[in-house]
């Protein structure tokens, strides 16, 4: 394709750019990093993911929380032991936002919920680029307050690999925001919702916690409607939680009113004066096992 | 030549002696079965003028539909058999129509099929639920479906009337589903005018439904490679594994939407999973060692170096041809067996299992403890050719035997270069009183019949070149990722 290799050299120089620029934490450009929208999430790319959620290098994705060295050295035994707690947080992930894009979301919910550890999800390579060169410049911008410690960002298909992530009942919330509609019926299997895939969103969330979904294709929102709902461990929530009353949605969720306005895509549609379809869906206690 | 047996089963009958058995493999697109009593039979049944009609008449597949080319001779092979607890009803897969049969095993041990169930992905493994009511079909999709044995009239009745919203939703009034006011990448704006397009030409024919009753109980997002079921306290449960490394455990029906944990440590693919009598968990795939698993709490208690045995084991040949220029290193063994042997002596500490990897010519012996103490480990039953399948009988009830088969028309070592000299297709082994294992000639007589039958496989092989039958008998290796392939 012609002036590929001079958007990549671009791409290349400016990302240059940025690292030897750190002190000053300018945010990153969102033109050096668009990639196309839709990625094959059957496919195996050069993924890294974690042999366990034990395995996984929380440390290094959110310094603040990293756990205390308790100090003394231990003989052989111990040092497997205290690998493993170099990469340990105090706190685990409770919020992940899959396919977290360009991390509107992620930005907004940070200061909310100042002390929860949030984790953004994407499986597009520059995208997820972008997001932590965000992370990176809000934590030098915010350095004395401590902002943005609490967000962090990786790559990851999450179709195939959250279990890998996260252990059963660790999150509170999960955020499924303007997902690939894979509008082609051959594609359906696809899409980021489906019966057997709920399965591991209930694996992964605390009875109780919530999965918010939001689209702008009424289609892919009814397929997402219908997949939770045949779901025996999730139940739709009530209508406040997600409307609110009046017009300005008096008693909505936080959560939901930030997805509305806040993800990129979310603007994107205000600004086509298209609709956004809302759901969550509430996980149920395991029913008694005979 | 013959085919060799690509998969083998045996059950012994519930009988007071213990003695009674039998045995069924698949060559090719044919089953042969063979009992204690010495009948043997072979399915589809051979009368040499009146298999072609047989073929074509009674028979109407729904696979069949799709396939192109020689739809006669070009059947099916099977790539998977299971037998019922109960050893009246045998079913199996045909890989390439992605066919579940069910067959029933009278009296004179004839095969007669009583149902074929085309899915709509090809199926990977299948097993049989404890009481033998239903079969589970993990495919290659990374689902898993319940189908009852023995279809009831009703639950086909209940499949045609009312079909699945979720599965055919074209049947509604169909409308685009990107509309101008939807955000668009380029790529869905294109999707949209091809919708418009298609709206012109009416809904696109979607695959043909599975039109039998069949429970979608779970799935993954990768190639599921096994699949058992066991039945613990009480409690019923399913475990699969698949290509991405995961051993997940979930409840069994009906509560199967349930996942309760996941057997993490693997780092290449899984091919095998194989409980042994006392609960332990065995998997085993394209990785260095078996893991052994204390399942029902996620915890791994042994592994076992398969890898190492191998190789030991190819050192020990004349020439080291198996090995050529590899180094340790880079040598990749991907499991192709796991097998647990019934004890015959109670008082050993650990239990047998037997292993078998592709394109090797042995069978490697394993002995697990499972509180992480190897006893002994690395044992190797050495054979005439690549081993492909085992099936296990006890003929007595002291002790156990082993019918391999084996492949013979590949070199042993290799899974390309064709052999020249004859081999018989079956080695069978008996344990004897210290536990080792014999080459058994009272029982290679008695199946000796049972090792000649099979397909012939002349045809095929000169269209081909023996690529297909390749395909057939070693398809593990191939699951192996390859870094860097795309992205």
């Amino acid at each position: 394709m012609p002036g590929e290799p001079a958007k990549r050299t671009r791409r290349e120089e400016y990302k240059k750019s940025l690292q030897t620029d750190e002190q000053n934490a300018a945010l990153p450009k969102k033109k050096f990093y668009r990639q196309r929208a839709h990625a094959n999430p059957f496919s195996d790319h050069s993924l890294t993911y974690p042999i366990s959620p034990a395995d996984m290098d929380w440390a290094g994705l959110y310094p603040m929380y990293a756990k205390q060295e308790t100090g003394e050295a231990g003989h052989a035994d111990e040092k497997e032991q205290k690998q493993a707690k170099a990469k340990a947080t105090s706190k685990d992930v409770e919020i992940a936002d899959i396919g977290c894009g360009f991390g509107g979301l992620l930005f907004a919910l940070a200061p909310k919920f100042p002390a929860t550890l949030i984790l953004g999800m994407e499986i597009r390579t520059s995208v997820t680029e972008y997001v932590e060169e965000k992370v990176r410049a809000l934590r030098v911008q915010n350095a004395s307050t401590n902002g943005y410690q609490n967000v962090s960002c990786i790559r990851a298909n999450t179709m195939k690999f959250l279990p890998n992530f996260f252990q059963k009942s660790q999150l509170s919330k999960i955020f499924l925001c303007f997902p690939d509609p894979h509008f082609k019926q051959r594609k359906h299997k696809a899409r980021i919702v489906s019966y057997t895939l709920n399965s591991e969103y209930a694996y992964v969330l605390r009875p109780g916690g919530v999965v918010y979904t939001i689209t702008d294709v009424e289609d892919l929102h009814v397929w997402m409607r219908e997949h939770f709902e045949k779901h025996p461990s999730f139940e739709r929530v009530e209508r406040g939680f997600e409307d609110g009353v009046g017009e300005d949605g008096e008693g909505m969720d936080e959560c939901v009113r930030t997805m509305r306005v806040e993800t990129e895509e979310g603007k994107k549609v205000e600004r086509n004066k298209g609709s956004k379809f809302v759901a969550c869906f509430r996980r149920l206690q395991d029913p008694a096992w005979p | 030549m013959v085919i060799p047996y690509q998969c083998l089963v045996a059950r012994n009958s519930p009988t007071p002696n213990g003695s009674d058995w039998i045995i069924v493999g698949a060559s090719g697109s044919r089953i042969v079965i063979q009992s204690h009593n010495g009948a043997i039979s072979t399915w589809p049944e051979q009368h040499a003028q009146s298999r072609d009609q047989e073929d074509d008449g009674a028979q109407e597949r729904p696979g069949k539909r799709i396939r192109l080319e020689q739809p006669k001779e070009q059947k099916s092979n099977f790539s998977s058999l299971v037998l019922s607890n109960d050893g009246q009803y045998l079913v199996g897969v045909t890989g390439e129509d992605k066919t579940i049969r069910v067959f029933q095993i009278d009296r004179q041990n004839h095969l007669r099929q009583l149902s074929e169930r085309c899915m709509s992905r090809r199926p990977s493994s299948i097993t049989l639920t404890s009481d033998d009511s239903t079969i589970l079909c993990a495919d290659k999709f990374g689902d898993v479906y319940a189908l009852p044995l023995l279809p009831s009239p009703d639950d086909d009745k209940v499949e045609q009337s009312e079909t699945p919203a979720i599965e055919q939703p074209e049947e509604k009034e169909w409308l685009p589903s990107a509309t101008a006011l939807t955000v668009h990448s380029g790529r869905n704006r294109k999707t949209l005018e091809e919708q418009l397009k298609q709206k012109a030409k009416g809904p696109a024919k979607s695959k043909e439904p599975m039109r039998f009753k069949h429970d979608l109980l779970l799935g993954h997002v990768s190639m599921l490679t096994d699949i058992v079921c066991t039945k613990v306290d009480g409690r019923s449960y399913i475990i699969t594994a698949d290509r991405d490394e995961h051993i997940r455990i979930s409840r069994g029906q009906p509560q199967a939407h349930i996942i309760e944990g996941f057997c993490f440590g693997h780092e290449a693919f899984i091919s095998r999973l194989c409980l042994t009598p006392s609960g332990r968990l065995v998997s085993g795939g394209g990785d260095e060692h078996l893991f052994v698993w204390n399942w029902q709490n996620y915890y791994l208690s042994e592994k076992l170096s398969i890898k190492h045995s191998v190789w030991a084991y190819l050192e020990t040949l004349p020439g080291q041809s198996y090995l050529g220029y590899l180094s340790y290193e880079s040598f990749k063994i991907a499991i192709s067996g796991i097998w647990n042997l019934p004890s015959s002596e109670p008082n050993r500490i650990g239990e047998e299992i037997v292993v078998a990897c592709e394109g090797i010519p042995a069978l490697f012996r394993f002995f697990t403890t499972g509180i992480g103490l190897r006893v002994s480990g690395g044992t190797y039953i050495p054979l005439s050719g690549n081993a492909l399948d085992v099936a296990v009988m006890g003929i007595l009830p002291a002790s156990s035997t082993m019918v391999v088969s084996i492949d013979n028309i590949h070199k042993p070592g290799s899974t390309t270069e064709a052999r020249e000299d004859k081999v018989s297709r079956l080695q069978i082994f008996s344990q004897q009183q210290d536990g080792q294992w014999q080459e058994d000639a009272s029982m290679e007589d008695a199946l000796k019949s049972f090792a000649d039958q099979g397909l012939d496989e002349q045809v095929e092989r000169a269209s081909d070149d023996g690529k297909a039958v390749r395909d057939m008998l070693y398809n593990m290796e191939n699951l192996r990722k390859r870094p860097g392939a795309e992205d």
